[in-house]
């Protein structure tokens, strides 16, 4: 069965340089130029596979690997993978993701060439990437919640995770960026009903799935441009991020600073939990980033707590 | 791994001095000023969430960005390198050091680490069991557990991003587990204490020797802090 939605790696360049381009020039007149950031991410969706249908994106991109690389080659980095249905697709601790036609869900495979600052913030980059396009279509309300869940009016629209994978044969380290973003799949399980919304329910009329895809994987390469940027300016320059002892003294990351711009997380009241719905730990105030993406919080006692990992719930 | 441990001499170590000495270094570069003097008492981090940070040791200042180091462990101050007070340092200059009481649980731990294969934490970041170990465990109990090199046993959780971890160390059983889901572990600190299985009855053997000693081993003055 032929997949419906199914973007080209030509359609994206066209896109990337008819949209993506103008408009990164229009909102970015500094440097650096908006075509070297362009170039520098230009690898994501390089190889694009499109499915009508399949189980879950992640164990498809696993399977890719193998496969070219049991036949002595290996995967391309910034392969996408698309599927117009996930049968088996699941968020993070097994969650249930529901993943039905009409909705943009996939993979994206990249390499693990990343030094550790631009691994840490790889995540970032999916939710900023979404809140860009769904915001690009008129989503105005769109934020993004630490880490990258995008959120309108405090549901949400699309979720990601990242899981690095260590292929068995030549020992080659990936990264595999997921995403499931909700677009013109309207009706939501029970259990998801008021936790979930769509992009076309949002804006009150049916998206055009395939300009959206284009928009999200042209967002993706930008913030994936941006990664790869701002290692090439760390290492022109002799300031390790983690050898600094004060946050502070660090320039400002650009994929960094764009999360601030889209995210509405920073000076919110959340509980926080690092499997929230299964145990939620204690409530507190997010008083800040740090260069490293961790979030900082004050508690109700006055302290700071610092968290890397786990997750958010506005109160 | 340890093939023969003489316990005397471990517990007589322990007997005469039991203290863990832990030196503070000077995270960065900067101009250090104490915040504590020789025989200072610090306190560690406390709270639920470890989240009231330990008794202040020192403030390190770099290009106007003051930083203050806290203790993460009790004890006493036992030595203050006061001629750097004021002073500019390098990075990992030895500042202070802590000398902390040892719990019976301490001693045991440390005398294990001596015969225990440590598998370290790549990075500061949370971690839990991969679900066929995790599953393996809640079954049989991790003892019962034989890890080999290349086993994807542990995943790494940072910033939403999953890694599995995979075993290097020598094949063995999981007898000590030093992490707990959901709770940050430090780079370098160790998540699991592994043995070759025929080793199991010389750790409970430690186990059980360091238990019926303990009040031999240690002072009444010393027991009063546990």
């Amino acid at each position: 069965m032929t997949a419906i939605n199914c973007p080209t790696p030509a359609s994206l360049q066209e896109y990337l340089w008819k949209h993506e381009l103008p408009n990164r020039r229009q909102k970015n007149p500094q440097p650096p130029s908006p075509e070297k950031i362009i170039r520098y991410g230009a690898i994501i969706g390089s190889v694009m596979q499109c499915h009508s249908s399949m189980g879950r994106a992640m164990e498809q991109a696993r399977q890719h690997i193998v496969n070219l690389e049991e036949a002595g080659g290996s995967a391309a980095s910034g392969t996408v993978i698309l599927a117009d249905t996930l049968i088996h697709s699941k968020g993070r601790f097994a969650r249930t993701w529901h993943a039905p036609p009409g909705g943009l869900w996939g993979c994206i495979i990249l390499a693990d060439t990343f030094m550790p600052r631009a691994r840490t913030l790889l995540p970032l980059a999916l939710g900023v990437a979404c809140c860009e396009a769904v915001r690009d279509l008129g989503a105005k309300k769109a934020c993004v919640r630490w880490v990258n869940d995008v959120l309108v009016s405090g549901q949400k629209i699309g979720g990601f995770l990242v899981e690095s994978f260590r292929s068995p044969r030549y020992g080659e380290g990936y990264h595999l960026l997921g995403f499931g973003i909700n677009i013109n799949n309207n009706c939501f399980p029970e259990t998801l009903a008021n936790m979930a919304v769509s992009l076309s329910h949002t804006l009150g009329k049916p998206v055009n799935l395939h300009d959206f895809t284009l928009s999200f994987l042209a967002k993706m390469t930008w913030n994936i441009g941006l990664l790869c940027y701002e290692e090439e300016q760390e290492l022109h320059c002799d300031c390790s991020w983690k050898d600094s002892g004060n946050s502070e003294e660090q320039k400002n990351h650009l994929l960094l600073e764009q999360w601030k711009n889209l995210s509405d997380t920073l000076g919110r009241r959340v509980l926080y939990g690092y499997d929230i719905q299964k145990k939620p730990q204690y409530e507190a105030r997010v008083t800040g980033i740090r260069p490293d993406g961790a979030i900082v919080m004050r508690l109700d006692d006055g302290n700071q707590i610092i968290e890397h990992s786990g997750e958010l719930q506005y109160l | 791994m340890a093939e023969e441990i003489d316990f005397d001499a471990i517990l007589g170590k322990y007997h005469s001095d039991p203290y863990d000495y832990i030196e503070i270094c000077a995270t960065h570069t900067g101009r250090v000023s104490f915040k504590v003097t020789e025989g200072s008492n610090v306190n560690s981090p406390s709270g639920e969430w470890l989240h009231i940070p330990g008794s202040p040791l020192f403030e390190i200042t770099r290009e106007r960005n003051p930083k203050l180091v806290t203790a993460k462990t009790n004890g006493t101050i036992s030595s203050v390198r006061t001629e750097l007070e004021g002073q500019f340092v390098e990075a990992g200059e030895r500042l202070l050091t802590i000398r902390h009481p040892l719990k019976k649980k301490e001693v045991i731990e440390g005398i294990l680490k001596e015969v225990l294969y440590l598998f370290p934490a790549p990075e500061r970041a949370k971690y839990f069991f991969s679900l066929d170990i995790q599953s393996r465990i809640e079954k049989n109990g991790a003892r019962t557990l034989t890890v080999k090199p290349g086993d994807e046993i542990i995943i790494m959780s940072l910033m939403k991003r999953d890694t599995p971890i995979y075993y290097t160390g020598e094949t063995g059983v999981i007898h000590s587990v030093y992490f707990t889901p959901g709770v940050s572990v430090d780079q370098g600190q160790p998540l699991i204490g592994v043995c070759a299985s025929d080793k199991l009855p010389l750790i409970q053997k430690i186990i059980t020797r360091v238990k019926a000693d303990w009040d031999k081993l240690i002072e009444p003055a010393h027991l009063e802090e546990e």
